[in-house]
């Protein structure tokens, strides 16, 4: 297969042009959201809410089916926020606390589906996501509380950005910081919520970490970073979508679409670190060769 | 030994290790990187699997390689430890799923992996997991202050003349096997519960280190064998179930500050 | 959006006064007994040993700790309107590889005043030009904040604290670890504000700075040990209550020493 073939030949078919849909959204939104998580050293707490939110997909789930999950998932993502963010600013801190918090609300959702008959089937498909089975509805819904997030981001990124680098002085100048983590927390449960179904829970934090992370190694330029976050989430997800396909039609191997997806992202950020680590070596390297010459 | 009692024993062992070495990692403010552990030696656990060696074995080799890519990526200037702890986490969990996918016929239900599986924890997870906590007893005995020393000050412990080092190491390679020997009762997902909560709750509860120390173990003895008695009277799974009693405990402690620390006046 | 702040008459009542103020982090006050008042266009020093209440006080001012006793008023009001008040930090806790330049960071002191949802405009970056020039940090405006050193990155976050036109102005130690060079740039830029009405409050252990820059002076160990203009206030018997236990240099000529008469 020829290499425009590998990379759009399996979006022709409407499941792999909704997947595509689904992942270019949540890219969007998770690069954009995923700089300031790396900014403000949230992944932690990400991966907290990942693990909060569970419950409430859960009983979505059990309730309501697949319909029912959005809602559901929409609810407990927002309390579990409010939560972890009055937590993590209360006199108990402790990364100790908000990782018992976030696991007992994973306990509840786990025993919550135990409930059902086919508990290890559907629990497999809430923790790890089904991506090829997105239903057209699911990605206007998807395309929606993406938009919502990525607007309460923008529209705030410059004070995000200030309190992540000066906490003090940002509350010295009169803002109140509650308000923006809350809004922040806010955004990155929607991202957690609308990327569980696609994903699945535990690889959702992989979206929101990986970009950010990658677009600090290529750049140090703050306003730069969004869009390099936002374009390498969407390219990583695309190839990893594509491969994906690809394996199953050409050799015939069914890789789940969620863990190609993160896996591609993880490639692409071994690939930014060995290529930082080596224009690092270059730079310090170049000053004592000019001196021997 | 019936398997019930067999787990009864178990929870008792993996829940004092979890707390003792918990201890260590709350203290030490590793938490997050104990979470990245957790879910990171999955993919080990589950080449183990396919490879049919033993799951603790291949999750241990797993947790070597994750410490050293920490590492590496801890180095880079601009990624700092958390970015690190989220890359592995995810990474390593990406990984394993991958893995088990390629093999729908795996002699282990690897999902039991994920959430645990207690009642069918065998004679040898139990006698590792005592062994492991018959070592972590004796470095809090043998080197405790030190590791007190450095964990508190690491500049002053420098400045004094040790090294950091074989402290850091130490503690590493102890929260390693706990979270390897921890993941048969409560799977990977939920191990940090067992690992955090009673050492939370030992903290909130205790003022000297000496306390925390043997607080943390017994409850999380406690959160076990309550957790396995509580599953079965309930009929829910045990992981989940010991991950809430640990808590419940933790919560508890946290009740009995606020509320007590209004009426008690705490002596210097 | 003016970023000059308007002319202060002398009938404009002082820039920061306090009562018997005390500020607690918890149970117990860890400053307490503080009076005195600062005048437009005035410097006073807030002088003591470590662990004296210097960071408290300003942070109490500014509204970060709370008063639990006594009262104060910042430019006449209970709390300060937004934008009026600057604050110039201790730089520890600041992440050296945070990708901002100093022109950025200075731009940060500009919004509280632009709003939430307001992009910067031609007004804001002419006056964070004129900032970083009176700082004399222009040459420096596009490196990224953590390549600068530690001299000079106190002068960015000043030139980020008058970038609005402040009417008070609170330096927290500002002068620790700084070269020559930059402290002269420092106290050539406080003399100007001073000049323009500005009031500074600065926090310092170091006599011959305060006496540099500063008409008053308020000695703080734990709590209120005096205040008033620097000559009367710096007596031996004053310093050494201050500093019971650290020996301080207080001119070329005497070093107090706990426990000695200064010779």
């Amino acid at each position: 297969m020829d290499l425009l073939g590998f990379l759009f030949d399996g979006f022709s078919l409407p499941f792999m042009a909704r997947a595509a849909a689904v992942l270019a959204a949540l890219s969007l939104v998770a690069g954009v959201v995923g700089v300031l998580v790396n900014l403000r050293g949230l992944e932690f707490i990400s991966d907290g809410l990942t693990h909060a939110v569970f419950p409430g997909i859960a009983v979505g789930f059990v309730w309501g089916g697949r319909e029912g999950l959005f809602l559901g998932a929409m609810v407990a993502a927002l309390v579990a926020a409010a939560a972890l963010t009055l937590i993590a600013r209360s006199a108990v801190p402790t990364d100790a606390a908000i990782a018992v918090v976030f696991t007992a609300m994973f306990s509840i959702g786990i025993i919550v589906v135990s409930r059902e008959t086919n508990y290890a089937g559907q629990l497999q498909q809430l923790l790890f996501g089904r991506l090829l089975t997105i239903s057209p509805a699911e990605v206007v819904q998807t395309i929606v509380i993406c938009g919502v997030a990525l607007l309460a981001v923008t529209l705030t990124a410059k004070e995000q950005v200030f309190r992540a680098f000066d906490n003090t002085g940002f509350d010295a100048a009169g803002y109140r910081p509650l308000l923006l983590d809350l809004l922040l927390n806010g955004a990155i449960a929607l991202v957690v919520v609308t990327a569980s179904s696609a994903v699945g829970t535990l690889l959702v934090l992989g979206l929101l970490i990986v970009p950010g992370a990658v677009a600090r190694l290529v750049t140090q330029r703050l306003w730069l970073l969004f869009p390099v976050a936002a374009v390498f989430s969407g390219v990583a997800a695309w190839l990893g979508l594509a491969f994906g396909f690809a394996a199953s039609v050409d050799l015939g191997i069914d890789l789940p679409s969620g863990a190609t997806v993160v896996l591609t992202l993880v490639s692409g950020y071994f690939v930014a670190l060995l290529a930082r680590l080596a224009v690092d070596r270059v730079r310090a390297g170049r000053p004592r060769s000019e001196v021997a010459s | 030994m019936g398997f019930f009692e067999q787990a009864l024993l178990a929870a008792v062992v993996i829940g004092a290790l979890s707390g003792l070495v918990g201890a260590l990692v709350v203290l030490r403010r590793r938490t997050f990187f104990a979470q990245a552990l957790t879910h990171a030696t999955f993919p080990g656990a589950v080449g183990a699997a396919v490879l049919g060696l033993s799951i603790p074995l291949g999750a241990a080799v797993a947790s070597v390689a994750i410490v050293g890519i920490m590492a590496l990526i801890g180095r880079v200037g601009r990624q700092g430890s958390q970015v690190a702890s989220g890359i592995v986490l995810t990474a390593g969990f990406a990984l394993g799923v991958l893995v088990q996918a390629l093999n729908p016929t795996l002699p282990v239900q690897v999902d039991s992996f994920l959430v645990g599986s207690i009642l069918t924890v065998t004679n040898g997870d139990v006698l590792l997991a005592a062994g492991v906590l018959v070592v972590a007893v004796s470095v809090v005995v043998f080197l405790g202050k030190e590791i007190l020393f450095s964990t508190f000050d690491v500049d002053g412990f420098r400045a004094a003349g040790y090294r950091e080092w074989p402290i850091e190491l130490l503690s590493l390679a102890l929260i390693t096997a706990t979270v390897v020997t921890a993941m048969p009762a409560v799977g990977a997902i939920l191990a940090i519960a067992l690992i955090a909560a009673p050492a939370a709750a030992a903290r909130l509860l205790a003022s000297r280190a000496t306390q925390i120390v043997v607080a943390a173990p017994l409850i999380g003895s406690a959160s076990g064998v309550i957790g396995v008695l509580l599953s079965r009277a309930l009929d829910v799974p045990a992981g989940p179930a010991i991950a809430l009693t640990a808590a419940t405990f933790f919560l508890l402690a946290l009740g009995m500050r606020r509320f007590g620390a209004s009426r008690i006046r705490l002596r210097a | 959006m003016s970023s000059n702040p308007s002319p202060v008459r002398p009938a404009d009542g002082p820039a920061l006064e306090l009562s018997a103020a005390s500020f607690s982090y918890g149970r117990e006050p860890v400053l307490d007994g503080v009076t005195f008042a600062l005048q437009p266009g005035e410097a006073v020093a807030v002088i003591g040993p470590n662990g004296s209440g210097k960071s408290t006080l300003l942070k109490g001012v500014l509204g970060l700790i709370p008063r639990v006793g006594g009262t104060a008023r910042v430019l006449g009001e209970a709390t300060a309107p937004a934008g009026a008040v600057g604050y110039v930090p201790q730089t520890e806790g600041l992440d050296p590889q945070f990708p901002v330049t100093l022109e950025q960071v200075v731009m940060m002191g500009r919004y509280r005043a632009l709003g939430w949802l307001r992009l910067p405009s031609r007004i804001d970056r002419e006056a964070v030009e004129r900032a970083l020039d009176a700082v004399g940090m222009t040459h420096r405006a596009k490196s990224r904040f953590g390549e600068l050193s530690g001299g000079q990155q106190k002068r960015g976050l000043m030139a980020r604290a008058v970038v609005s036109g402040p009417r008070l102005l609170l330096l927290d130690e500002p002068f620790n670890g700084l070269d020559q060079e930059n402290r002269d740039a420092l106290i050539g830029s406080l003399e100007r504000l001073k000049g323009r009405g500005v009031a500074v409050l600065v926090s310092t252990h170091d006599l011959e700075l305060a006496r540099a820059v500063c008409e008053k002076v308020l000695l703080l160990s734990g709590t209120q040990v005096a205040f008033g203009p620097r000559n009367e206030v710096l007596t031996l018997d004053n310093v050494q209550r201050t500093f019971r236990d650290v020996g301080v240099e207080m001119d070329e000529h005497t070093v107090v020493i706990p426990g000695h008469e200064g010779h």
